[in-house]
């Protein structure tokens, strides 16, 4: 990694041993030969240092006069105390500059970062330190409407409005290192069910799992039909009008081309005709097993079945206004980084992480990943022959360094998904302890897919999105696709439930509850896993799938998958709207 | 032919009639769908061929040039005539190449499998982006039935035809190289293929294939990528495509090769490349590069591909400073399963040893393996296993030959011996601490030819040395007469005396493995012996780790004491080391060459620097083995097994108890009445409608009768088969629900046959019928089967199934027969010419005599009593076997019948073997398209197959004719058979030109010349005798009867004892065999189950509904009866702690492990409560 950036920098310091203040690398990176700096920062920091402070730098810096006139202001008092903003503390007690990394297991894990409890006071007295030395290392941020094929630049389904596509955001080529002090607030996290999977694998379980989901998906449509049980229904006579609410439990077309949708509910199921040629056929295409819906119509002669004449999801209500920020504030949505893959795409990486310490993504305060952190052990046969590191943990290693790359100050929300070394059954509990250990650099909050993270007012449904493959493979190419994964997002939405369909694609481990029932409206649903970049509003509800950091796998050559990478979503949390950046 | 040939024939026929005259007059009695015997008797291949076809003049230009030329050549003259018009009515381009590709298949098949016609759907003319023209040819499924010699030359034939009409190559698109590689790999995870190319191959594959490979989905599977292509008309995988471009493009190449280059039209350089495996780097690298055998090494894999290239193979940089060796080869070891072991890694030392020579149980694709050996890899091996090899041939079955060397074993007191007694083997076994050599492995020259793969060098063997003596001058033929002479196993004064006389080698016999050992290890252990002692004639010398084990790499037998080894034959050992007998070192230092000599990795050439005499390399080829399938020899029982062929609902439970059905009452109180959809049929004679095919009115027989369902007309079937309605053009079938009265029918068939409910245990029927017209089976065949003890395969037949072996020469002795019933069979000679007098003199077998199993035998002897109780009680007729005990079947004959044929062929059974195999001679296996390389087939009893089976009873749907008798060959024409047993050797001897050129590593088609072999010798006089072999054999069934695989009880019994098995080998690495099964048996079975776990279906336990998704009921809604999982907890982790405590234990790779952390904990965080955790029993303590 060049040293000239101010996370190469950090990193670098830490191999060695060394903490640094926050305008020690700012100075350092806008030296005329930042490495050099750094070296003589080492050698002159006092051998007892753990922290190299802006005295350190300047002291280097005045005397073998490698500034190149980079202006800067003498340090204030308290930036010597002030907690550490590049969250990379160094726990062993360090020697000078020849620590043995080696030796250490985890030399790098920080001891206690603390960037939530920064205060910023700080900060605000430091004035830009811009300079214009720092000239090789441009970040191409490119405005995603440029891009072309690979990103739908509006999304015109349901008349919905589409988010704004930035399309000035091309950095100036003096990147620069920011001074600013985030300030998140902690995220709050509902939905979690990590060290609380209480199943055993009972049949019993999978019923209360069926049962909970039938019981809440059902209440946000009792509004709109008035139910009758199953049983009920099979004793109304013949021609009455009748109206149920039910988990979808086959679909099938009859010899005629209509369509006989089997609704249950718990006391029994009841068959439903859907003619073909009314209106509603289509939304028959829509249907997936197992998600709750409702049907109004009219019994058979017989009694012996529905005639559908509507159907209901449980859907988003229009009427839904999300909330929004109170001051301007952003979050960077990503997910599968795939660290440890022979595709993992560091360059990339590295810009966005850099980018991540300029004054343009000052207000860029949360980061919130969807899942595959790495690229995993074991997810397909002879997989260890594309893997650039074999150990899981290893693995965990460097994505923990890759992450340290974020500014500290920032906040960061991670689920797992089904590259990680958790069970793949839904919902997947998050990282457990040793893995936790691994990656504690930032403090990150750690969470189970799914779950709903509240930052700054906004809740962000978090789903890795593995249910995606299966609603694009059944619904019909208008309806999802890989091109326009947020549009397969917007069924899920509709349906109220992240992965309905069971027995298929979807590995469910049964609960005490439904843990992938969509019971309150998000503001936003952030989803990965299809590695394509797709996003639009649905009942104004963002839906982000926010790309991935793995170049084009062989196997994703081999099925034709062309997938996003190096794009990172940054959202307004202010007015929800987003800007795609791209580092590739 | 010879006149003893014309005897033998004739008398197979005699009985043939004999029983064709009995038959016929069973069935014309009317009980069976047809009143005459629907197995005819086929006159030769041509017309077989003509028949599958409807080409008309096939047949005689197939008889013009089978004269003159190999099938296969025939089949590419054939195109001429096509393309020519000559041959078949054709107008159209596409239509030519239609019709030559569709009889090279049938010629490739001899008429005998449905794939000509089923296999090829069409062939169509179609357009490149270019503008040209292309060919597409169209397969379907049964395609597999040709084989892969047969798919992939029938591309060959169609590029042939392509290139004589002009027509351009097919190019393809990206998109389309692409969905091939995807289509493949998908069906061979959905299917399975037999081999597996990788997707670089089958692009490789496709990128040049000048015809496009087109087909009909065959799965529901379908491809994620690549989908819509505009020139592939499904998104599903096309298995008969899929089966062509790996079975037979990318596995048979070498074979394919062989006929492009005698061709001038047809260019495929590209095979080469395939072959060779030098596809991975793109095409101009690979052509360019001289010295690709360096690409070659970069990657395993590669090198796997090809097994060797003959020059190529040896590393370039040590060229002239190395032996000649074959290129390790792994391949064999894929998919290697739990619980049959590994037998060698690829080429390591202490593996089989390959020996050249044709036992006379051995023929195409066997392995000859000593029977010591069986028994000390743990009875693993016995007669008929089946092993995957690395060479020369993919697989083999394995039998027992005891005249080649035995395996060498160190023995917990530390003796080091060769065991060539498969007696002591037993004796020693559980002494047995490690076995250090597996022994000889005999592999027929033929075998080499047959998969044309370069000659790799031999062992050094008596029978070559005799020749070299006989070479440097000795009078041989004098030592042979002389009785105090054992030329094949001299003792150590002899031996040393001739290789001081002689010009030729120290004899092998006293040759150690001296490439084995390093040039290091030779000089310590040289210095070491001289440091010896001689004591009463047994050198000591001090034991030392280094020692022992060079002693144990030359396999120099030894015993030890605490601080010394004692060798008792050590003069040889001595001289050999370049010490005199009294153990004086005569060298200082060994020359830069032999020194440097392979890398300092063998020590041969410093031996012959110092020795006194020439030492020849003892074992230069080793091959590795793994197991494959075992042997088998069983009755063949559809699931649930059938005695009769009549349905009865489900009435009859899971079981299909007929004598429960009869008893179920019905919604009307009676008993045993039910309705059942079969076939509607009309008298003949008195137009009575039933669907039984005797009338039950006037006992005249009965033919389908049609009515429309809908216009209530009848209607007649036209000459194609099919019925269509007069007046609505529907298609109509015979088929109605009727109410049969099964109580009553049931107890009729036994009275008509004398028989109770108490002759028998239970006697099963079918829940419905499948076949076309639904006729249902006379009850009383079933009876009498169930009280006989035999059940009905899908078409009415009883058979049974073993693997099969080759065998030409027998004893009458080991066949558990006497001389006196050979020559009642017509055996007058043994093989030297000698009158037939012993039971062990060795006699050559004819070709269409079998030996049974001991299980067969008893099978057939029941099948015998069905088949008399048949004749008498149901048709009243006499009996035509009267069998009493087993001798009695000597003589009788029976069918051979291989799954995928359709085409059975006479055999006559001549004696019994304690093997579970069926030995016959090579070319009856070769005749039901068979080779022995571990496939089974199936024996029925002739008259049990001329009454009872009817192509009425076969299923209506595409494979339903096959592994159906529909024709019999009733004798063996040697050149209309399989011609890959043409290819075995039938020589005495193989000359020592041989073994030279064995060590060159030559082609085997540079010294074919030299050893006749089975197709030089057809269309001779000779073509049914003089099958010679150059090693014999004390029994054909020496070893185990069954191989331990088969006797051990659970799956982790027998992984147990593989795992225990590969410690013992020296030549299996079994931190590998480990890994292998767990990446191979634990990991999917563990991956699967949580997979299946948590998508599964639930099942009432009551009434057994079954249930997508759990009810939101919990309970059934059907009967509301409980509910329950189908995959549990248990079957998910079964294997849990047993895999993560083998990875333990064999030191497996850190990933290995950490994927079953992963696993494990998975598992805890589906099945554990995170708030209730079960504590260990430490939590206790």
């Amino acid at each position: 990694m060049p040293l000239s950036t101010p996370s190469g920098l950090v990193t670098e310091l830490a191999r060695r041993g060394y903490n640094a203040e926050r305008e020690a690398i700012t100075l350092l990176a806008n030296a005329a030969d930042p490495a050099l700096a750094l070296d003589r920062a080492v050698e002159d920091a006092p051998d007892d240092a753990l922290r190299i402070t802006v005295a350190h730098v300047r002291a280097v810096l005045d005397t073998d006069k490698l500034s190149a006139d980079a202006p800067t202001k003498p340090p204030s008092d308290e930036s010597a105390d002030a907690p550490p903003r590049e969250s990379v503390t160094q726990d062993p007690p360090v020697s000078t500059g020849e620590t043995d990394q080696t030796a250490e297991p985890k030399p790098n894990r920080p001891s206690q970062s603390a960037p939530v409890e920064t205060e910023g006071s700080a900060s605000a007295d430091v004035e830009d330190t811009v300079s214009s030395t720092d000239t090789g290392e441009t970040v191409p941020s490119t405005d995603i409407g440029d891009t072309g094929k690979a990103v739908p630049s509006s999304t015109s389904s349901d008349g919905d409005s589409s988010p704004p596509v930035s399309t000035d955001t091309t950095l100036s080529s003096e990147a620069s290192q920011s001074s600013h002090t985030r300030n998140p607030t902690p995220a709050h996290i509902t939905n979690d069910m990590t060290g609380a999977s209480t199943g055993t694998g009972e049949y019993k379980q999978f019923v209360t799992t069926f049962k909970d989901r039938y019981e809440r998906l059902s209440k946000l449509l009792r509004g709109r039909v008035n139910h009758r049980p199953a049983k009920a229904i099979q004793q109304m006579p013949g021609g009455s009008d009748a109206e149920m609410i039910g988990l979808v439990n086959d679909i099938r077309s009859t010899a005629s081309g209509h369509w006989l949708v089997e609704l249950e509910d718990t006391t029994g199921t009841f068959p439903c005709l859907v003619m073909k040629d009314k209106n509603i056929a289509e939304l028959v295409d829509q249907m997936l097993k197992d998600e709750c819906i409702a049907i109004q119509g009219t019994l058979a002669d017989d009694a012996g079945i529905l005639f559908a004449d509507s159907i209901h999801f449980p859907d988003i209500p229009r009427t839904h206004r999300p909330s929004t920020a109170d001051r301007h504030v952003q979050a960077a949505l990503i997910s599968d980084v795939h660290v440890g893959s022979q595709e993992f795409m560091a360059d990339a990486w590295n810009r966005f992480t850099d980018w991540l310490h300029t004054p343009e993504a000052d207000p860029v305060e949360y980061l919130l990943i969807a899942g595959d952190m790495v690229e995993g052990v074991g997810i397909y046969p002879n997989q260890d022959e594309e893997l650039d590191i074999i150990d899981i943990y290893d693995q965990y290693e460097r994505f923990a360094e890759y992450l340290k790359q974020v500014p500290g100050d920032m906040e960061i929300v991670m689920i797992p998904g089904n590259h990680d070394a958790v069970r793949l059954a839904e919902p997947q509990p998050g990282f457990d302890e040793e893995l936790r250990e691994i990656m504690s650099a930032h403090d990150a909050k750690i969470t189970s897919n799914p779950s709903t993270v509240t930052v700054e007012n906004v809740s962000v449904l978090m789903y890795h999105g593995v249910s995606l493959d299966e609603v694009i493979a059944e619904l019909p190419a208008d309806k999802a696709s890989y091109d326009e994964p947020h549009k397969a997002m917007y069924q899920l939405l509709k349906k109220r439930h992240v992965a309905p369909q069971y027995g298929g694609h979807t590995r469910v481990a049964p609960e005490e509850k439904d843990y992938l029932v969509i019971e309150d409206v998000p503001d936003v649903f952030h989803t990965g896993h299809v590695h394509k970049l797709g996003w639009g509003k649905y009942h104004n509800v963002l839906a982000v799938n926010s790309g991935c950091w793995q170049a084009q796998t062989d196997f994703q050559k081999s099925v034709n998958i062309d997938p996003d990478a190096g794009y990172a979503p940054i959202l307004d949390l202010d007015t929800l709207e987003m800007t795609v950046r791209k580092f590739s | 032919m010879r006149p003893d040939d014309e005897r033998y024939f004739a008398r197979i026929e005699d009985r043939l009639d004999e029983a064709f005259e009995r038959a016929g007059a069973a069935r014309a009695q009317g009980h069976d769908p047809a009143t005459e015997i629907e197995i005819p008797v086929a006159k030769d291949m041509a017309d077989r061929v003509e028949n599958i076809l409807g080409i008309p003049d096939v047949a005689e230009r197939v008889r013009e040039l089978e004269g003159e030329m190999s099938r296969e050549e025939a089949a590419l003259e054939l195109v001429t005539d096509f393309v020519e018009g000559t041959v078949g009515d054709y107008d159209t381009k596409a239509g030519k190449v239609e019709g030559a590709v569709r009889t090279a298949v049938a010629l490739l098949t001899e008429g005998v499998v449905a794939a000509p016609i089923e296999g090829i759907d069409r062939v169509e003319i179609l357009q490149n982006d270019d503008g040209t023209e292309f060919v597409n040819v169209y397969y379907a499924g049964p395609i597999r039935s040709a084989g892969g010699t047969a798919q992939a030359l029938s591309v060959l034939v169609a590029d042939y035809a392509r290139s004589l009409l002009g027509i351009d190559e097919y190019k393809a698109r990206t998109e389309e190289v692409e969905r091939y590689a995807e289509e493949v790999a998908l069906y061979d995870k959905e299917t399975g293929l037999q081999y597996s190319p990788k997707d670089k191959e089958t692009k490789f594959i496709a990128e040049h294939m000048p015809i496009m490979l087109d087909g009909e989905a065959t799965g529901d599977e379908e491809v994620s990528g690549f989908r819509d292509l505009e020139r592939v008309d499904t998104n599903s995988a096309r298995g008969g495509m899929c089966l062509v471009l790996a079975e037979g493009i990318a596995l048979k190449a070498p074979k394919i090769q062989r006929y492009t280059r005698g061709l001038d039209e047809v260019d495929w350089p590209w095979l080469q490349d395939l072959i060779d495996g030098t596809y991975y780097d793109d095409g101009a690298d690979a052509e360019g590069d001289a010295a690709d055998a360096d690409d070659g090494d970069d990657t395993q894999d590669e090198t796997d591909e090809t097994a060797v290239d003959d020059a190529d193979a040896v590393d370039p940089d040590l060229g002239p400073q190395g032996p000649p060796r074959v290129e390790p080869a792994s391949k064999y070891l894929r998919d290697l399963i739990a619980g049959r072991p590994v037998f060698g890694h690829p080429s390591e030392a202490g593996g089989f040893r390959l020996r050249y020579g044709r036992a006379r149980n051995h023929g195409f694709a066997t392995a000859g393996v000593h029977p010591a050996t069986m028994h000390l890899v743990d009875d693993f091996l016995a007669t008929g296993t089946q092993i995957k090899t690395e060479r020369p041939g993919k697989a083999g079955g394995v039998i027992p030959v005891d005249s080649i060397e035995g395996p060498t074993v160190r023995l917990a007191n530390g003796d080091v011996r060769r065991v060539d007694d498969p007696e002591e083997a037993l004796e020693i076994r559980n002494g047995v601490e490690a076995i250090l050599d597996l022994g000889e492995y005999l592999v027929n020259f033929g075998e080499f030819v047959e998969n044309n793969h370069p000659l790799a060098p031999a062992s050094y063997t008596h029978e070559w040395w005799i020749q070299d003596l006989d070479h440097a001058g000795a009078d041989v033929q004098a030592m042979r007469d002389d009785p105090h002479v054992d030329l094949e196993q001299p003792g150590v004064d002899e031996a040393l005396q001739w290789a001081a006389e002689y010009d030729a080698p120290l004899h092998p016999a006293y040759t150690y493995l001296w490439h084995d050992i390093t040039v290091e290890q030779f000089e310590a252990l040289a210095e070491t012996v001289a440091d010896g002692d001689v004591v009463e004639g047994v050198l000591a010398i001090e034991r030392t780790e280094a020692t022992t084990t060079a002693l144990e790499g030359l396999l120099v037998e030894h015993s030890q004491t605490p601080d010394s080894l004692r060798i008792p034959v050590w003069r040889p050992f001595v001289r050999s080391l370049g010490l005199t007998d009294g153990l004086r070192k005569e060298w200082d230092t060994l020359s830069e060459e032999a020194r440097t000599w392979d890398g300092g990795d063998n020590a041969v050439k410093a031996v012959n620097e110092v020795a006194p005499f020439e030492v020849q390399e003892r074992a230069p080829t080793r091959i590795g083995a793994r197991m494959g399938r075992p042997e088998k020899s069983e009755s063949r029982d559809l699931s649930p097994a059938v005695h009769t062929l009549f349905p009865i609902s489900e009435a009859g439970g899971s079981q299909r108890n007929v004598a429960d059905a009869a008893r179920v009452m019905n919604d009307k109180g009676q008993r045993g009445v039910m309705d059942l959809l079969v076939g509607a049929r009309e008298c003949t004679d008195c137009g009575n409608h039933s669907y039984k095919p005797k009338c039950p009115e006037c006992g005249g027989h009965t033919e389908p009768h049609y009515v429309c369902d809908e216009c209530d007309i009848e209607a007649e079937p036209d000459e194609s088969g099919r019925v269509e309605c007069p007046r609505c053009e529907r298609e109509i079938e015979s088929v109605e629900w009727h109410t049969v009265d099964l109580n009553s029918e049931f107890h009729g068939a036994m009275d008509t046959v004398g028989e109770r409910e108490a002759s028998f245990k239970i006697l099963k029927g079918v829940k419905g019928l499948t076949s076309a017209h639904k006729t249902p089976e006379a009850i009383e065949k079933g009876v009498l089967r169930a009280k006989n003890g035999v059940t009905a395969f899908k078409d009415g037949t009883v058979r049974y199934d073993m693997t099969d072996l080759p065998v030409t020469s027998v004893r009458p002795e080991e066949l558990d027969v006497t001389a006196d019933h050979f020559r009642q069979l017509g055996y007058e000679e043994d093989i030297d010419g000698e009158p037939l007098r012993f039971d062990d003199q060795l006699v050559e077998l004819k070709v269409q005599d079998i030996v049974l199993s001991d299980g067969a035998a008893e099978h057939m002897l029941k099948t015998a009593d069905f088949v008399d109780d048949l004749l008498e009680k149901f048709y009243d007729l006499p009996p035509f076997y009267e069998v009493n005990e087993r001798d009695d079947l000597i003589g009788e004959l029976v069918f051979g019948m291989a799954p995928h044929t359709s085409a059975a062929t006479v055999g006559r059974v001549v004696g019994f073997t304690s093997a579970a195999v069926g030995y016959a001679h090579p070319y009856f296996h070769a005749a039901k398209r068979r080779n022995c390389d571990g496939d089974e087939d199936c024996v029925m009893l002739l008259m049990d197959g001329l009454l009872n089976f009817s192509k009425e009873f076969l299923p209506d749907k595409r494979g339903g004719q096959m592994d159906a008798p529909l024709v019999m060959s009733s004798r063996i024409d040697p050149s209309e058979i399989d011609d890959e047993a043409h290819n075995m050797d039938i020589v005495r001897q193989y000359p020592r030109e041989f073994y030279e050129a064995t060590r060159e590593m030559a082609d085997p088609g540079e010294v074919e010349d030299l050893i006749q072999l089975g197709e030089d010798t057809l269309g001779t006089d000779d073509e049914y005798r003089g099958f010679d072999h150059t090693h014999d054999t004390t029994d054909i069934a020496l070893g185990p009867d069954l191989s331990a695989y088969k006797t051990l009880g659970s799956m982790m019994d027998k992984m147990d004892a593989q795992l225990l098995l590969s410690r013992k080998l020296r030549a299996v690495d079994e931190t590998d065999v480990a890994e292998r099964v767990i990446e191979g048996h634990f990991l999917p079975d563990l991956i699967g189950n949580l997979r299946a776990f948590s998508r599964q279906e639930t099942r009432c336990l009551d009434c057994g509904e079954k249930y997508r998704r759990m009810p939101l009921t919990g309970d059934c809604r059907e009967c509301g009866g409980r509910v329950n999982l189908t995959v549990h907890q248990g079957s998910v982790n079964k294997y849990m702690d047993v895999a993560i405590e083998v990875a333990e234990e064999f030191g497996c790779r850190e990933y290995t492990k950490q994927r079953l952390a992963i696993l494990e904990r998975s598992l805890e965080s589906v099945f554990e409560n995170d708030k209730n955790k079960q504590s260990g029993i430490a939590d206790f303590m």
